[in-house]
């Protein structure tokens, strides 16, 4: 309470350096949790990778392609050493034209043969219905994060490139693609996949072979470099990619990233910690004579110290939570502007907050050192001499 | 007698010059505060013993003023003595080394027979801890505090625990007639009523000497005599020392002894009353 009344006996100053904080904090917060949703989203694909090796036509981008494979190709992938099973997805946009930009997962459709049984590991489990089989054509499932965007219910429809679709099943959260993913049949997939083909394709292409990938699962104790590289040895026309393709591709620039993005909320703070230094300054300068009161009275310089210390650390104490509420307003109010096109942008997690707020706290603290110090040091003689 | 009560004695009628060295091997000693067996030159009843202090400021460069100039004085135990002289005459910086916040350039200071003027840093805030108590001209409460909190800061920063710190400062705000104020703040205070939340705060760590810098100079004469009388008060009933600075006549004849000051000595060390 003291410290309170000590720190607001100039109100304006006080706000303004607490409010400095705050913007400081709150830009961490907003600017972290898309960082943290992008690692999240990342870190997913990372585990979904594991001990798994996609194989997409070559002029595709993975698992998303505009080429097609064959049905053909299948019995050709289980023959390549250390391949224990291939199963095929039919994929593609949710939109035909996906609007605006958009961070982290673009909406989908997707299907698969069902062979992954038994071998996939990444179970995604149903919150309302049930898993989706594959004589369910003209049904769906529909991940968490599409809900909204495709105003999905169980037992209702869904409209998809115009067609409407049976809702079976909502996924549970996963925090990763399956969120912004609806599942159907492969025949569904493909009817989607084949209208989506130039005019010339159509012609040379069998609407009912079509795989846009396969998710090959290894033998155990094989390396995924080692099948990627005999597949490019045999297969022609294909690109196969290793959980380290994926690291290379996709992690890496994205510590990068995240590093820029933290980088920059910091930077933003640390101006904050500028203007507590000056509020400090000027408040120990404005009580110089009440600093040698407080030394004749028998305050010892640690004392004196540590009183202005912890003023400042309070002030970045109270700026921290003002910030941190702030970006959880934004970053809320964002996600559901976002959710409406099935996008999700921040993830504001514990240790972000946390993190966030201790950040302001030590911040406040080590900019209150030097201001502090002078004070503790003044003699006290000419503290109370000054007016 | 010693060779250096010797000194001591020649400086306080002022035969010889004061020591020019303060003894730097002194202030290794432990905690710097060096015990006194036997007083020098004088009995252990002088509470307060000065012997040819000087202290010189700089105020610009090659531009001196030399405060003391080798000022000498004695205060028994439970006294109350008023230390009078023109402005610039070094009654403040006598005050302010007897105090323990300044420190001299040359002479010794021993308080309750103890040498201080070798004590430095911590050791000094200690004994300026226990031993002092200010009252100062512009009462010098802490604004954002009410009574009680003004009071008990100098207990707490005393090392007492804030419950006793508090209580305290209850009770001595009761001795100075202040029982029903004790949540105000000073700004809710008159300048009679902050000094006395300021006398309670100088005796809150029991000091033994307490050091008033013109504790009246912003009251009016009624209220100037209601302090003054509970000082004397206070000094009749615990036998705490005071030695209050001031241009007030009608305060000084109030204490037991009037020390005068002129050019940074003692020129007149007073009738004992």
């Amino acid at each position: 309470m003291r410290l309170l009344r000590n720190i607001f006996r100039r109100k304006l100053r006080a706000f303004l350096t607490i409010f400095g904080i705050a913007i400081g904090v709150f830009s961490l917060v907003v600017m972290g949790g898309i960082a943290e949703k992008l690692t999240l989203l990342v870190d997913g694909g990372v585990i979904y990778y594991q001990g798994k090796v996609i194989v997409s036509p070559d002029s595709g981008i993975t698992g998303l392609s505009t080429g097609v494979l064959s049905t053909n190709l299948r019995s050709d992938l289980e023959k390549i050493d250390g391949v224990a099973r291939a199963s095929a997805q039919v994929s593609g946009l949710l939109d035909k034209e996906p609007s605006s930009v958009n961070f982290g997962t673009i909406p989908s459709f997707g299907a698969s043969d069902g062979r992954e049984r038994g071998y996939e590991t990444f179970i995604v489990t149903y919150s309302q219905g049930r898993e989706l089989t594959n004589v369910d054509n003209g049904k769906v499932t529909v991940g968490a994060d599409l809900v909204k965007k495709l105003d999905a219910a169980v037992g209702g429809t869904v409209t998809i490139r115009d067609k409407k679709y049976t809702v079976v099943g909502i996924a549970d959260k996963t925090l990763t693609a399956p969120d912004s993913s609806v599942v159907m049949t492969m025949h569904d997939a493909r009817e989607i996949v084949f209208d989506d083909l130039p005019a010339e394709a159509k012609t040379s292409t069998a609407k009912d072979t079509i795989v846009s990938s396969y998710v090959l699962y290894l033998d155990k104790g094989v390396a995924p470099a080692a099948v990627a590289a005999r597949i490019k040895r045999h297969i022609t026309g294909v690109r196969a990619v290793t959980p380290e393709d994926f690291e290379q591709q996709i992690k890496q620039p994205l510590q990068i990233f995240t590093s820029v993005i933290y980088a920059i909320g910091a930077i933003s703070l640390l101006v904050g910690g500028l203007s507590v230094i000056n509020t400090m300054t000027m408040s120990v300068s404005e009580r110089t004579r009440e600093i040698g009161v407080r030394k004749a009275i028998g305050a010892s310089d640690a004392q004196i110290m540590s009183q202005f210390v912890a003023e400042s650390g309070v002030i970045g104490l109270i700026g921290g939570i003002a910030g941190l509420l702030l970006g959880l307003m934004i970053a809320s109010a964002g996600n559901a502007a976002g959710e409406a096109s099935g996008n999700a942008l921040f993830l504001v997690t514990p240790r972000l907050m946390i993190g966030s707020v201790l950040f302001a706290v030590v911040l406040g603290v080590v900019s209150g050192l030097y201001p502090a110090y002078h004070a503790a040091s003044l003699n006290p003689v000419q503290a109370l001499r000054y007016e | 007698m010693s060779e250096k009560s010797k000194r001591a004695a020649d400086t306080l009628y002022g035969k010889a010059a004061p020591p020019a060295d303060v003894a730097p091997e002194m202030a290794s000693q432990a905690d710097g505060v060096e015990a006194l067996a036997h007083a020098p030159g004088e009995s252990d009843e002088h509470i307060i013993h000065v012997r040819g202090l000087r202290r010189r400021y700089r105020l610009g460069k090659d531009n001196f003023v030399d405060a003391l100039r080798g000022a000498s004085l004695d205060i028994r135990r439970g006294e109350m003595a008023a230390i009078m002289g023109p402005s610039g005459s070094g009654k403040s910086t006598m005050m302010h080394i007897i105090g323990c916040l300044d420190v001299p350039d040359a002479g010794e200071v021993w308080l309750s027979g103890r040498r201080v003027d070798t004590v430095r840093g911590r050791a000094l805030t200690r004994v300026r801890g226990r031993e002092i108590g200010f009252i100062f001209q512009g009462f010098n409460l802490i604004p954002t505090l009410n009574a009680i909190d003004n009071v008990s800061l100098a207990a707490e920063y005393a090392g007492a625990s804030r419950s006793k710190a508090v209580e305290k400062a209850k009770r001595l705000l009761e001795l100075v007639g202040l029982g029903d104020r004790m949540r105000h703040a000073p700004s809710e205070l008159s300048g009679g009523q902050q000094q006395r939340v300021a006398i309670a705060r100088a005796l809150v760590n029991d000091p033994t000497i307490i050091l008033g810098d013109e504790p009246t100079g912003d009251l009016d004469t009624a209220t100037s005599e209601e302090i003054v009388a509970t000082l004397r008060r206070i000094n009749t009933e615990t036998g705490t020392t005071f030695v209050l600075v001031t241009h007030n006549p009608e305060v000084a004849e109030a204490c037991d002894r009037i020390i005068r000051m002129r050019d940074g000595v003692v020129v007149d060390f007073g009738e004992q009353a």
